[in-house]
């Protein structure tokens, strides 16, 4: 079997190296630079050729370990076996180290101002990823457009917080309700659709809110933007330097000093909590009826009619839970950063979203928080590089499908088990 | 007309051009199985789809007695049907959940019970009482039923995962868990070796005498539909041919000639 491992991982090595050739060629090789005002080709073979290179003996080693290895493919391989078996093992204790560790975050010493965006940032994604999770991973309709439901939360959230001077506690729901009703809203027409064209229609809705942002000015301020959203206060205690006459801010009323940073961490607590009710509250009802009938119907809607499930309201509520958490969490992004416009809306925010759900391993709430780490904690690393952070993006998509065909956490657990009855 | 659990009167479907039922009239007894035979593409899977709401009948009625009720089935569109009159049904090509443990199927098909005991999901996030009773009832039956197939000791593994002759007993004590007043089964016994087609036989004969269930039933092997059928009616291309017990038909030349062709 060796040889002719190795002869057959040659053979393909050899092919990508030549595939690898004809796309970095002509992309990398030839480049158009400016000399005295004249436009000369200036090639870089040697560049091209440590790609070239690059390219075959990494498809080399991979066919060698995992593809050829396996004679199946798509099998997940030994390493994602032993890392999957790992996390199973130890999951719970895993999960309460993480979040012990995520509460004394802030308190780190290198916790300083970076570290805690970047912290806030992850845990947005997170709180979404959970979100998503209901829809794509629980009920397994394929969802292009989530971020329009953060987007009708942030805009909600912003203008209730505007106009009527509401506080974020009575915002917050308001604004999880506005986006659970778009959520009903966009069901109802796709309830008849599946895969890919549901995910067709999903992405045109999540364009659809996109630019009806950008043009009805009268409310949404267009391209402009929302300014002076209202910062949250720590239960009525605002985190303001100098504040307002007669006004009790929260480092008087602690006795502090002032520092920016407690704002900082209130807001990291804020979507710490937001992000674990969201966490809890998919745990809990993934057991309940509505939650097996969500993944009942992701895996046979007709089994499904045949036993009396209705599919109308089962999809809907699925939508409109998912759409309320992509509310909340819409909100949060609002209040964070007191300005919001269309452009924080766009396709590639529900792309990683998406990803993060389906790399993380559909349904699995652990996969979410492992893959958000992944992905945006490689973006972030490699923000110094410019434009080869997307080509971070990709690469780390492409190992987790190498290595984890079927996402991070593929394994599912039941919600019920008879050995727990007794 | 009590004991009738099932009268079809000249029920057609027609898609386009092609008429699948051509004016089908049958009926089906309470603790009966009535077998529905007949040639490839007769329209018996056709015939189900119908009664269980899947697709609307051009024409004709079905009604259901149930507790000596007169429901009219054409009034129920597709989950309704099992839903708000009982009527349950299994697939040719079996359909379970098979990512889902073989108890959480159980679970599923006792989904409008447990809906409204978890207050639509509200008293379920507050964890009543009343609903954690409800769920380790439903638990219980899944239990009674799983005992009778002898699949309890697998409960917690996927039903994807159990050998084929279980996934095919495992899909017809699901439908049961909706309590149906009347099971469809869809060949039920295709691809089961003769052990299995035996045990199956004997379930099927469980739920008619001890379930008090009404059994429509679609099979190919004969040995099934000899050994339990009480009434047979027999379809060519959408026609009733022939009605009467299983050995009736069994000597019936109609029958015999719709299978084997005529002799020149």
């Amino acid at each position: 079997m060796g040889k002719e491992l190795i002869q057959k991982s040659l053979k393909d090595s050899l092919f990508t190296g030549i595939i690898a050739l004809a796309l970095f060629g002509p992309i990398v090789g030839l480049r158009t630079v400016a000399k005295n005002e004249v436009l000369i080709v200036e090639p870089k073979w040697l560049v091209v050729l440590l790609i070239v290179i690059f390219c075959a003996v990494g498809r080399f080693f991979i066919n060698l370990y995992t593809f050829k290895k396996e004679q199946r493919r798509g099998e997940p391989s030994s390493l994602g076996k032993a890392i999957s078996n790992f996390l199973d093992e130890k999951g719970a204790q895993i999960a309460i180290g993480a979040i012990v560790f995520s509460i004394i975050f802030p308190f780190m010493p290198f916790a300083d101002r970076y570290w805690m965006d970047i912290a806030i940032m992850m845990m947005t994604y997170i709180m979404l990823g959970w979100g998503l999770n209901i829809v794509i991973g629980l009920a397994g309709l394929l969802d292009l457009g989530y971020v329009a439901f953060y987007a009708v939360g942030a805009y909600s959230y912003a203008l209730f917080a505007i106009h009527f001077g509401w506080s974020f506690w009575i915002c917050l729901p308001l604004a999880g309700l506005f986006a659970g009703m778009f959520g009903i809203l966009l069901g109802f027409p796709v309830l008849r659709l599946r895969g890919d064209y549901l995910a067709i229609v999903t992405l045109a809705f999540g364009e659809m809110i996109r630019i009806l942002l950008l043009n009805w000015y009268e409310l949404t301020k267009g391209p402009d933007g929302l300014t002076g959203i209202p910062r949250p206060s720590f239960f009525g205690l605002p985190f303001k330097r100098y504040p307002d006459e007669g006004v009790e801010t929260f480092h008087t009323f602690f006795g502090m000093e002032y520092d920016p940073m407690q704002r900082i961490i209130f807001l990291y607590y804020l979507i710490l909590i937001l992000a674990l009710v969201t966490n809890a509250f998919t745990i809990k009802i993934r057991r309940l009826p509505v939650g097996r009938a969500w993944e009942a119907l992701r895996e046979d809607e007709i089994a499904c009619k045949s036993l009396g499930v209705n599919p109308r309201n089962t999809k809907l509520t699925a939508f409109a839970v998912g759409a309320m958490f992509g509310g909340f969490a819409g909100s949060f992004f609002a209040t964070r950063q007191a300005f919001i416009s269309p452009e924080s809306f766009t396709f590639i925010e529900s792309a990683i979203i998406v990803a993060i759900v389906v790399l993380g391993g559909m349904g699995s709430q652990t996969g979410v928080v492992l893959s958000t780490i992944f992905l945006i904690g490689l973006i972030e690393v490699f923000r110094d590089f410019e434009s080869y952070r997307m080509v971070a993006f990709g690469g780390a998509m492409v190992l987790i499908m190498i290595f984890r065909p079927r996402g991070i956490l593929a394994k599912r657990k039941p919600t019920i088990t008879m050995g727990k009855q007794g | 007309m009590s004991d009738t659990l099932l009268d079809v009167q000249n029920l057609t479907m027609k898609f386009g051009g092609l008429i699948a039922i051509d004016d089908l009239t049958f009926s089906a007894k309470k603790d009966h199985i009535t077998s529905i035979i007949g040639p490839n593409g007769a329209g018996k899977t056709t015939v189900f789809n119908c009664l269980t709401g899947f697709y609307r009948a051009t024409a004709g009625s079905m009604y259901l007695n149930k507790d000596n009720n007169k429901m009219d089935l054409k009034k129920f569109s597709d989950f309704k049907v099992a839903q708000k009159a009982g009527v349950a049904r299994t697939f040719q090509n079996i359909r379970l959940f098979p990512q889902m443990s073989v108890l959480e199927n159980m679970m599923v098909a006792q989904h409008n019970k447990l809906m409204i005991a978890s207050g639509f999901s509200i008293l379920g996030l507050l964890n009543s009482r009343s609903f954690l009773q409800k769920e380790k009832e439903a638990v219980e039956i899944s239990k009674y039923w799983l005992d009778i197939i002898g699949l309890t000791n697998r409960a917690d593994d996927n039903a994807g995962d159990l050998p084929y002759g279980d996934q095919r007993k495992l899909e017809i004590v699901r439908a049961m868990c909706i309590n149906p007043h009347l099971l469809c089964l869809d060949e039920p016994a295709a691809g089961l070796n003769a052990k299995e087609s035996a045990e199956l036989n004997k379930l099927l004969k469980f739920i008619k005498n001890d379930k008090k269930t009404g059994i429509l039933l679609i099979e190919h092997d004969m040995s099934v539909v000899m050994g339990i059928s009480d009434h047979v009616v027999v379809l060519n291309y959408g026609k009733k041919i022939f009605e009467g017990t299983a050995k009736e038909t069994k000597n019936s030349p109609e029958v015999i000639e719709a299978y084997l062709g005529t002799e020149e």
